[in-house]
């Protein structure tokens, strides 16, 4: 990669930095004004001058129609494990069961890790526990399992989590090699 | 009464009784881990839900940074949560009969074995 070409890389991220950063003060306000608009952008040159951002490897793929799958599929999730959770916490209670379960890791990009661990996370009765980066292998808690097949159901719903992940960040070379992974899975 | 008051009601109760269950699921649950859980996930379903539900029923102004809320509480919440988490497991306070299968553990082990 050219110096040429990371500088203006850099420089798309910190424009998208300014104008989040514009967003969330023009928000913060609530109300829609020159003043508060030209605020937040000169607000937002400023955080992102005294506060730079760690150099970036490489782009994002940026696939709209997947990004949007992807928050559908978690906007589902997080409703229909909520209900979840309250239903183990009033049928079981105190007899509630966890398990921790050992799933591979589809990417070696940090950032795609970090949005898989947070997606994962947010939804009700799972977390993330630990990431294994060198071994690819990432640690997951789930809340309710009763016996086997409920621990292959969790897993395959993680490796799909990856997956619509991967879809919608993930490098192409990844998306290929889980595809395969996903195959070789009954 | 309009039909936005009525959506609006639904919304919140819907909300309360999310965080409800939430504080319920505190109590009653039996490890760290699982109270986490309770703790966290249906408390930011039941938070979208009442602010949802508040947005209706303020100036749109106000309920923009409603929105402001509801984005930082998701960004923040699987952070949080995830950070909790690995602490109480390194600490050792899960105690191991409320897990069906840990796998972490039996990687502990291995990896000690090598050693």
């Amino acid at each position: 990669m050219s110096d040429a070409h990371s500088g203006t890389l850099r420089s798309a991220t910190r424009l998208l930095s300014v104008a989040w950063l514009a967003v969330v003060w023009v928000l913060l306000w609530g109300s829609f004004t020159l003043l508060t608009i030209v605020g937040g952008v000169l607000v937002g040159f400023v955080v992102t001058a005294l506060f730079r951002a760690g150099p970036v490897a490489h782009r994002l793929p940026f696939r709209p129609v997947a990004l949007l799958a992807l928050l559908w599929h978690l906007a589902c999730d997080l409703v229909v494990s909520s209900f979840d959770v309250s239903r183990q916490t009033l049928r079981y209670g105190w007899r509630a069961r966890g398990a921790i379960l050992e799933v591979p890791l589809l990417s070696t990009s940090d950032r795609v890790v970090a949005l898989i661990a947070s997606a994962y996370t947010l939804s009700p009765g799972t977390l993330v526990l630990q990431i294994d980066l060198q071994r690819s292998l990432w640690y997951i808690y789930i809340l309710g399992p009763r016996d086997s097949a409920d621990i292959e159901a969790a897993r395959t719903a993680a490796m799909e989590i990856q997956r619509s992940v991967l879809a919608a960040v993930g490098a192409p070379e990844e998306i290929a090699q889980a595809r395969r992974m996903m195959m070789g899975r009954p | 009464m309009t039909f936005l008051d009525v959506v609006s009601a639904v919304l919140l109760l819907a909300g309360a009784a999310q965080g409800l269950l939430g504080a319920l699921g505190l109590v009653v649950l039996p490890s760290l881990l699982s109270r986490l859980q309770a703790a966290t996930k249906p408390q930011t379903l039941g938070l979208l839900l009442i602010l949802a539900g508040a947005a209706l029923r303020v100036p749109f102004e106000s309920a923009v940074t409603l929105l402001l809320v509801a984005v930082f509480q998701l960004i923040t919440a699987p952070v949080i949560a995830q950070i909790v988490a690995r602490s109480v497991y390194r600490s050792g306070a899960v105690r191991p009969e409320v897990l069906v299968v840990d796998e972490l553990a039996q990687r502990l082990e291995r990896s000690d074995d090598e050693r």
